[in-house]
């Protein structure tokens, strides 16, 4: 599991497999900026790699490797000890302080929004590094992180904690508050005590410092739970990742391998409860098609792809499962300007592949592949929860276009 | 579909694939397996059934009767390699070739590799000897050498197009680019060839690439063919992508880019297996199983300075004599010993002289394969893949 460039028998499956290098000849690939370039690495020199932060960490070339190299993972160390010893771009600042921004937005809701969407302001972004390809994603005033007034059933021998991350938290709460209603229509007791980001914008911008500070906040919060019996939901499938493959291995948080062996992504719960008949829900007929692009991260995840199984209870469901493409917007990656080129290319192959099926819909765990697949599909991107919740009968507001 | 299925197959290569599609195609709810994409990426895509002489079939009927081929009998491999072709037919991506006659693709290093099914893209490309050949190279393509084709074949020339990006996987994704396929015609016409084929590397797109070899070739008005490249293999991972995804269609189930971490045992049966993360095992359970994770090159047998060792199940392994015994300064040689190594099976499959009565082996990783020796790589992978296939669709 540990990565080890020393394994790497250069078979090149990890380029062929890596979304960047296909559109970006600026960036050498994982065999290359990993394995390759590691072994000339010195712990006490400064890197000079500038190009390592054109990885957009999808990790789909440490899914594809055979020998258990994980390029991804080399290339994330460099990142960040280039990050540390060199100047991070206000861009990176931004980003890695995610949580930050969100909070204030939330606040500042109705201003915010408007504010993104000026011809103006999207000038200033560029200059200071951001893309504007697309819509910055809106804020609500009333996040996740502000449902405290919600109570739910007071006990059940099934507890759990909802992680919702940031990006259900700030731009899409409905769907947390959805998730939340699921849970607990199923007999569950839910808490969602207060959390901040994760830590992956802060890794994905180098700035290991800052991840590691969110991790521990989290870490103790969950951990908590946990030695009372709880188990840790998430349905952000990068929050997910995170927790169950960061938290124990790069940022090395003490109480991280607890975390990572009682997390499970939403899908994969359900799935497990009706397993265990703990739950024998009734899944009525959704008379739709859609096309269900598969996040990196949950491929990373090694859980498989849970809400498949489900869709697959669901009748009158027409799904088709589609893994091969990256988003290419990859969280904060794609709304930096140097990415802007190479996530216009992933998001757009990525969107004709998926319109190929002729959906209704696309489906999607990751909130950043949602907007960007539906961006450049032009059309309605859902959670799997979504049409879960809509077979479940539950007040989902979704209806046929 | 969720867990328990019908059936997990451990090994998503050309073998585990074929099985697997196999059984969601007859409804079975299936699982694949896969610490990492296999050996098929690296192929050049063609399908070597026998290649150490003219007629196939006709050598297959004079191997030894312990080779696989002849475990599962000549008619069984027969009707394997057919449902393979139809199977690709419908995917979009078809297979030429004739079962009695092996044919020849030209390499990137201008000698001839002997095969028997090949992709549609490389179906001229068996020439004759005087026949006029162009060959067309990329600015900066590392992976392609259009002077030792053009040396090894008289009448020829080359010319070298400025694609803007140099790797293989980098031209085949312009090509999916319908503006970039459309300047890349028009440099051709305007080259105003002589008579005769032209060759390109093989990098005419990626997941279309039937249409756009269709367009050049009707567009120059002549045959034209693709050259496997060295590896990163496009034609290789068309073909491994093709097969994936047709599983997926059919609503198999994947888990990919982890390995084995244990197994659950019950009573004569394995019950399931788990998945290593760095958290909670991902625990995948089945009635019945299918071991296809290769030979030493994708890690299904690793060997160590004392031992070769299966390294799921840890089944018995066959070794061909001693160790000394394996030394040969020539790797390469068709018929290095150690090629024999493997898991020995009963004309079922089964593995002899295992603990496990729901478990069925395919692929590179049966002993006396000699993928080498008799060129047989993706053939046995095919028929012994559709092979377990059928034994497990006659227990459940
Ligand atoms: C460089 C090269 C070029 C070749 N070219 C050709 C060609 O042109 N034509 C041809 O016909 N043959 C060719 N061959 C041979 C042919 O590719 C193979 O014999 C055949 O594809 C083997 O298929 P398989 O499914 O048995 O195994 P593999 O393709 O080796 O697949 C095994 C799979 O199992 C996985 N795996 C292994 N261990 C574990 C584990 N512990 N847990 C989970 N998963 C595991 C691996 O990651 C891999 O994906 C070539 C071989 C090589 C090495
Ligand atoms: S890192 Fe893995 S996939 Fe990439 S070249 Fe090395 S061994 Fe092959
Ligand atoms: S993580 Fe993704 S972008 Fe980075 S090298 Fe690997 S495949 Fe390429």
């Amino acid at each position: 599991m540990e990565s080890d460039f020393q394994h790497c028998i250069r078979c090149t499956i990890c380029v062929e497999n890596c979304p960047v290098f296909r559109v970006n000849p600026e960036f050498p690939g994982p065999k290359q900026a990993g394995p390759d370039t590691e072994r000339f690495r010195c712990d006490e020199e400064t890197s000079l790699d500038k190009w390592i932060g054109l990885c957009s960490q999808c990790k789909r070339c440490e899914i594809a490797c055979p020998y258990g190299v994980n390029p991804a993972e080399i290339i994330l160390r460099e990142q960040l000890s280039y990050g540390e010893k060199h100047f991070r771009p206000l861009a990176n600042r931004l980003f890695a302080n995610n949580y930050y921004l969100g909070t204030f937005s939330s606040a500042l809701a109705l201003f915010v929004n408007k504010f993104a969407s000026l011809t103006f302001i999207k000038k200033v972004m560029n200059v200071f590094g951001l893309s504007t390809y697309m819509p910055f994603p809106g804020f609500y005033v009333h996040s996740l992180g502000r449902s405290w007034r919600w109570k739910g059933r007071r006990n059940s021998p099934r507890k759990v904690v909802f992680f919702y991350g940031c990006y259900l938290n700030f731009n899409r709460p409905d769907i947390g508050r959805g998730i939340r209603d699921l849970l607990a229509s199923l007999g569950l007791k839910v808490v969602m005590p207060k959390q901040v980001c994760c830590g992956l914008p802060a890794l994905g911008n180098g700035d290991i410092k800052t991840a590691r500070k969110f991790a521990r906040r989290n870490a103790e919060i969950l951990a908590g739970y946990i030695d009372k019996g709880y188990d840790v939901i998430y349905a952000c499938t990068s929050c997910g990742l995170t927790l169950t493959h960061d938290y124990p291995g790069i940022l090395n948080i003490p109480s991280g391998k607890k975390i990572a062996e009682n997390t499970y992504n939403l899908n994969e719960y359900l799935v497990k409860l009706i397993d265990e008949d703990y739950i024998k829900p009734e899944f009525a007929p959704v008379d739709l098609k859609v096309a269900y692009h598969i996040p990196c991260h949950l491929r990373a995840s090694g859980i498989g792809y849970p809400a498949a199984s489900l869709f697959e209870k669901i009748p009158g469901l027409e799904y088709h499962v589609l893994d091969d493409h990256c988003c290419g917007l990859s969280g904060s990656y794609g709304f930096k300007r140097k990415n802007q080129e190479t996530a216009i290319k992933l998001g757009r192959t990525a969107a004709a592949t998926l319109k190929a099926c002729n959906p209704d819909y696309i489906v999607s765990d990751c909130g950043a592949c949602r907007m960007q697949l539906g961006h450049f599909a032009g059309l309605p991107a859902l959670d799997p929860s979504e049409i879960v919740m809509r077979s479940l009968a539950n007040p989902a507001k979704i209806t046929k276009k | 579909m969720s867990s328990p299925y019908d059936v997990v197959v451990i090994g998503g290569g050309m073998s585990g694939l074929m099985a697997a599609i196999s059984l969601v195609e007859k409804g079975r709810n299936v699982a694949v397996i896969s610490k990492g994409d296999p050996v098929c990426c690296l192929s050049t895509g063609c399908i070597d059934l026998f290649s150490r002489g003219d007629d196939p079939i006709g050598g297959i009927e004079l191997l030894p009767d312990y080779h696989p081929y002849r475990l599962i009998g000549v008619e069984r491999v027969k009707e394997s390699l057919d449902i393979f072709q139809d199977i690709m037919r419908v995917a979009g991506l078809p297979y030429v070739g004739d079962l009695r006659v092996n044919r020849k693709i030209l390499t990137p290093f201008g000698t001839d590799k002997i095969t028997c099914l090949v992709p549609e893209t490389m179906e001229s490309a068996d020439c004759d000897p005087d026949e006029y050949i162009h060959v067309i190279s990329f600015k900066g393509l590392k992976d392609f050498y259009p002077s030792y084709i053009t040396s090894g074949h008289v009448n020829s020339g080359y010319s070298i197009f400025d694609a803007g990006v140099s790797s293989t996987s980098a031209i085949a994704e312009r090509f999916e680019d319908k503006d970039f396929l459309q300047e890349f015609i028009s440099w051709l016409l305007n080259l105003s060839l002589p008579d005769g084929k032209i060759a390109f590397p093989a990098v005419l797109g990626t997941r279309s690439s039937m249409s756009i070899f269709n367009e050049i070739s009707n567009r120059l008005e002549r045959d034209i063919f693709e050259i496997p490249t060295i590896p990163p293999s496009i034609p290789g991972e068309r073909l491994f992508n093709r097969f994936k995804n047709l599983f997926l269609e059919k609503g198999g189930s994947l888990y990919w880019g982890k390995e084995i971490a244990s197994v659950e045992k019950l009573g004569g049966r394995i019950e399931a297996v788990t998945l290593s993360t760095r958290g909670r095992p991902t625990r995948v359970q089945g009635t019945l199983f299918i071991l296809a994770t290769g030979s030493f090159v994708s890690g299904g047998l690793y060997a160590s300075m004392d031992d070769v060792r299966e390294t799921v199940f840890d089944l018995e392994t066959y070794l061909p004599g001693e160790r000394k015994d394996w030394f040969n300064e020539d790797f390469f040689i068709p018929g290095h010993t150690i090629e024999k190594a493997g898991i020995r099976v009963d004309s079922t499959l089964r593995p002899l002289d295992s603990e496990f009565s729901n478990l069925f082996v395919c692929g590179s990783i049966l002993a006396f394969t000699e993928v080498m020796k008799y060129g047989c790589g993706h053939g046995t992978a095919i028929a012994t893949g559709v092979a377990a296939a059928n034994m497990c669709e006659e227990l459940l």
